[in-house]
């Protein structure tokens, strides 16, 4: 009875801190705008192909490079596309793909995480020396690695990405874990009997979600300008697909003549990019201000 | 004596992650692309052609076989031949990696020397203009694509201005452009860690009783308080330095600068796979020998994590 | 009675937070003389700790200075630039703190950390007066002063770093030493060693020491007169005998009890709890907690009133003005 009664109290609490969390996040003005430049960013990628001004693959060399125009407000590409039809269908890779593999990375970390710190002793440490032999590599260069093996495509470019985030997830939620399994209220759970499985689900993992959504909210953004720099140089999704990386990597040859190609597809980046930063920092701020344990970009 | 003790350690230490990391590129190579003699040969390559390939790289032999010669082969400091160029890879890599130092030591610099003193002033003097400064900095460091940027910047200093090169190594004047690009990367973290460093460093205890002495304004920033926020600082340069020693693969392709960077991307778009492998493999060591510089240089900075570290053997 | 070394006249120091203005100190006044030890108790929240940062000009922002004068030797410390400020610590007012592990710092030896004062004021660099640290060492009585000058804060005990920081402190032979809470976070043995050996020190070198404590049984051990403070205010101050004897504040009479009645317990067991600084009781603020209160307390502020030398702030003493 008394048990329940403290698994509930632990429970409200966290809901309170949530709250105290959201209402700390609002406050912050320049990370409240970002959120919602975000939101916008995904519908985009949500129903971009329907709202599409041209046919983003349609393309007629008679109107190529086009500079920005009324007809054209972000000009042409090189093979004649209207630029902002492809910027508007391309946040569906661009921004897919990001978030597509922000989250294996991230379940694949955060299961790692929680069977390494939960159970300790020899899984622990096998779990760890692979997390090691993932860091050794840097984050670009662990996904070219996987990219130049599995070949190129979307699908390669999804687990590329997961693969070379997964290693901090696992750190930080291990660590989370290694402090939340010494709370009282965890001992209380195993006396009650619950198998470990239950209880890492059920009683953990709810006690972490904060550090993992500010950590995976930066993430976002640094998956961003990874997919983005994959297919700029040519090792990400395949042409004619219009990911926004992939877009300035083909115009590049015409910066001489044409920048409008690399410019506006940039700032999308950019602008997204810095949204998820600006959205991680206001998180952060709101989870604890003095945490330094979240890893930006390295 | 209690240095080289520990350096031997640590070495010792490392081995597993290296051997793993040997592993999953040996993995990554043979297993997971189906025939790499297949791929490497191209799709309408004769079947005898792709045997010989398959026997030249010993393809043929079991898979175990394989990863013992290929360790044998690395300890020997024989990374292989490359397939493009036909020269040993331990070549190809040595040829380009003073343009990669080079490189990565010039943008570290330019860093550095904007980072630490906005870091510091921002976090002496909280409501100036520094602070905003770094705010700024340290959000575009973290969101800009390198790659746009740098195309920016050719446009601006090479296309319109006409005062840059911008691409190639032919003169000092061609590494003004790409170490920039690169400085813009690696300043926002560097001016966020200083000025969080700094912040903690100040709010210390010790730095009271600095003031408590009488000691001058000037020896207590230095001493106490910049001192003792270097060891977060010297870890970031670290990893930086670590990871732009292994080729800033993006900014060495956008500018043509011929170091590692720009070679695994040719390699890469050749197929060149013994070259692959040992180019990754290469950035992965001098990561993890990085890693080792940066621990040596705490216990330098720090006696507590000296105590810990080199008694403990 | 001696010279006045050390003169504080009603002081206000209110800290500016968001929340409010916190009244920590809430006009203070008291005096220190030549060789005299003052003792300064309260529970944590009191303002003691405020008044100790203010009487050595350690004071930060958010706390500010709102009224009063810190005459030191006839001087206003508070009116002088940060750089006489800064010739006056170390050299005329020597400080220990509370905390001997964070207080130090990690990456400097202990010796060369107490050579920093004699470069504060002398010039020449720190490790030219390693030798004079040496004899330092050996009169706050750390074994094997030899070796320990080269020893780091983390290879030293805490009672050790809290001599390396009571040597610091006397180094240049100070006016006065302002000690925060110098034992409290030191084992009960070595509680007694430490202010046996502030007591010494007073005795060699003349010195004058406020010593700030929550820790009563220490301080009426050592202090020639203490000065008991609640909620920013001042209530009682006199010779420590006096005050032992015969308090005169409830506030001192309940803190007295306590001690009389568990030797080792803190100063926790008083019913109620320190009022908030920023929305004081009106009146008298112990009015609350106070046994003995009465309809005049909770509306007028009693004044302090000088009794046979002692000073008491309460309606129930000296009568009406």
């Amino acid at each position: 009875m008394e048990d329940e009664l403290i698994l509930r109290k632990v429970e409200e609490a966290r809901k309170k801190r949530l709250k105290e969390m959201w209402s700390v996040f609002k406050n912050n003005r320049m990370a409240y705008l970002a959120s919602y430049v975000l939101v916008a960013m995904y519908l985009m990628a949500l129903v971009g192909i329907f709202i599409t001004p041209y046919d983003p693959y349609d393309f007629d060399l008679s109107r190529a490079r086009q500079a920005p125009s009324l007809s054209h407000p972000l000009g042409t590409d090189e093979l004649g596309r209207d630029i902002l039809s492809r910027i508007i269908a391309g946040a569906k890779y661009t921004l897919g793909i990001s978030l597509m593999s922000v989250t294996i990375g991230a379940l694949i970390g955060v299961m790692l995480g929680l069977i390494s710190g939960y159970m300790g002793g020899l899984v622990d440490t096998v779990i760890q020396r692979a997390v090691d032999v993932a860091l050794a590599f840097p984050t670009i260069l662990l996904a070219i690695a996987l990219i130049a093996a599995l070949g190129q495509g979307v699908v390669s470019l999804i687990i590329a990405i997961a693969v070379s985030t997964f290693p901090v997830y696992a750190r930080l939620v291990r660590g989370s874990v290694l402090q939340v399994i010494n709370e009282d209220y965890i001992a209380v759970v195993k006396l009650l009997g619950k198998d470990p499985w239950y209880i890492m689900f059920k009683h953990v993992l709810p006690n972490i979600t904060s550090p993992i959504i500010v950590q995976s909210t930066y993430y976002m953004g640094l998956a961003i300008l990874l997919t983005s720099s994959l297919g700029f140089l040519g090792l990400g999704a395949p042409p004619p697909t219009p990911e926004w990386g992939s877009m300035i990597g083909s115009g590049r040859v015409y910066l001489f003549s044409s920048p409008h190609i690399v410019v506006s597809p940039g700032i999308f980046i950019l602008v997204t990019a810095l949204a998820c930063n600006l959205v991680g920092d206001g998180l952060r701020d709101a989870l604890d201000p003095k945490s330094r344990m979240f890893i930006r970009r390295v | 004596m209690s240095l080289a003790r520990y350096l031997i350690r640590r070495v010792v230490q490392v081995i597993p992650t290296f051997v793993g990391a040997l592993f999953f590129m040996f993995i990554l190579v043979r297993v997971l692309p189906g025939d790499p003699a297949r791929l490497i040969a191209g799709p309408e390559a004769l079947e005898e052609d792709v045997r010989r390939i398959r026997e030249l790289l010993g393809l043929n032999k079991p898979l175990y076989v394989q990863f013992v010669d290929y360790m044998v082969s690395i300890l020997r400091g024989d990374l292989g031949t490359s397939l493009k160029f036909g020269t040993p890879v331990i070549n190809e890599i040595l040829n380009r990696l003073p343009y990669t130092i080079a490189l990565a030591l010039v943008a570290e610099s330019i860093a550095l020397s904007v980072a630490l003193p906005l870091g510091i002033i921002s976090a002496l003097r909280p409501r100036s203009k520094a602070t905003y400064i770094s705010s700024v900095i340290s959000l575009t460091g973290s969101s800009v694509p390198i790659f746009w940027i740098a195309l920016i910047f050719i446009y601006i200093f090479s296309v319109s201005l006409r005062i840059l090169p911008s691409s190639g190594a032919d003169s000092p004047r061609h590494i003004v452009l790409p170490s920039i690009t690169l400085s813009l990367l690696l300043m926002g973290n560097l001016t966020r860690i200083t000025r969080s460093a700094v912040i903690e460093s100040l709010s210390s205890n010790h730095v009271l009783t600095a003031l408590a002495k009488g000691l001058k304004y000037r020896v207590i920033l230095i001493r106490h308080v910049l001192k003792n926020a270097l060891i977060p600082i010297v870890t970031i340069m670290g990893i930086q330095i670590g990871s732009l020693l292994g080729g800033a693969i993006v900014t060495e392709t956008v500018f043509a600068w011929p170091g590692i960077g720009s070679l695994l991307i040719d390699s890469i778009f050749y197929r060149d796979y013994p070259l692959i492998q040992g180019i990754i493999l290469f950035i992965v060591l001098v990561f993890i020998v990085i890693n080792i510089v940066v621990d040596v240089i705490y216990a330098l900075i720090d006696p507590r994590i000296r105590d810990v570290l080199w008694r403990t053997s | 009675m001696g010279e006045k070394v050390l003169e504080v006249i009603s002081l206000r120091v209110y800290y500016d937070l968001p929340q409010g203005t916190v009244r920590a100190v809430d006009d203070v006044s008291l005096d220190v003389r030549r060789r005299e030890v003052i003792g300064i108790a309260g529970e944590s929240g009191s303002g003691k700790s405020t008044l100790a940062l203010a009487i050595t000009g350690l004071l930060r922002p958010p706390a500010k200075v709102v009224s009063g004068k810190v005459l030191f030797n006839g001087v206003d410390i508070l009116r002088l630039s940060e750089d006489e400020l800064r010739r006056i610590r170390g050299r005329k007012i020597g400080v220990i703190f509370q905390d001997p592990n964070t207080y130090l710092n990690p990456i400097y030896t202990s010796g060369f950390q107490v050579a920093e004062v004699f470069e504060a004021h002398r010039g020449i660099h720190a490790k030219k007066y390693l030798n004079e640290v040496v004899k330092l060492f050996r009169l706050v009585k750390i074994a094997d002063p030899e070796r320990r000058v080269y020893a780091y804060p983390h290879q030293l005990s805490g009672g050790m770093k809290q001599r390396v920081l009571i040597s610091m402190a006397i180094a240049e032979r100070p006016d006065l030493i302002v000690a925060d809470e110098p034992t409290s976070a030191l084992d009960v043995t070595i509680q007694s060693e430490i202010m046996d050996l502030l007591a010494e020190i007073r005795e060699e070198t003349n010195t004058s020491i406020v010593m700030i404590t929550h820790d009563l049984a220490l301080l009426f051990e050592v202090a020639d007169r203490v000065a008991i403070m609640y909620a920013g205010k001042l209530v009682e101050l006199g010779r420590a005998s006096d005050l032992i004897k015969d308090p005169l504040h409830p506030y001192t009479k309940a803190l007295l009890s306590i001690l009389r009645y568990e030797r080792k317990k803190k100063l926790t067991s008083i019913p109620g709890s320190i009022p908030s600084l920023i929305n004081p009781p009106p009146g008298c603020r112990f009015h609350p907690r106070c046994p003995y209160a009465f309809s005049k307390c909770s509306k007028i502020e009693p004044k302090a009133v000088n009794i046979d030398g002692r000073l008491v702030a309460c309606h129930l003493v000296g009568g009406s003005e």
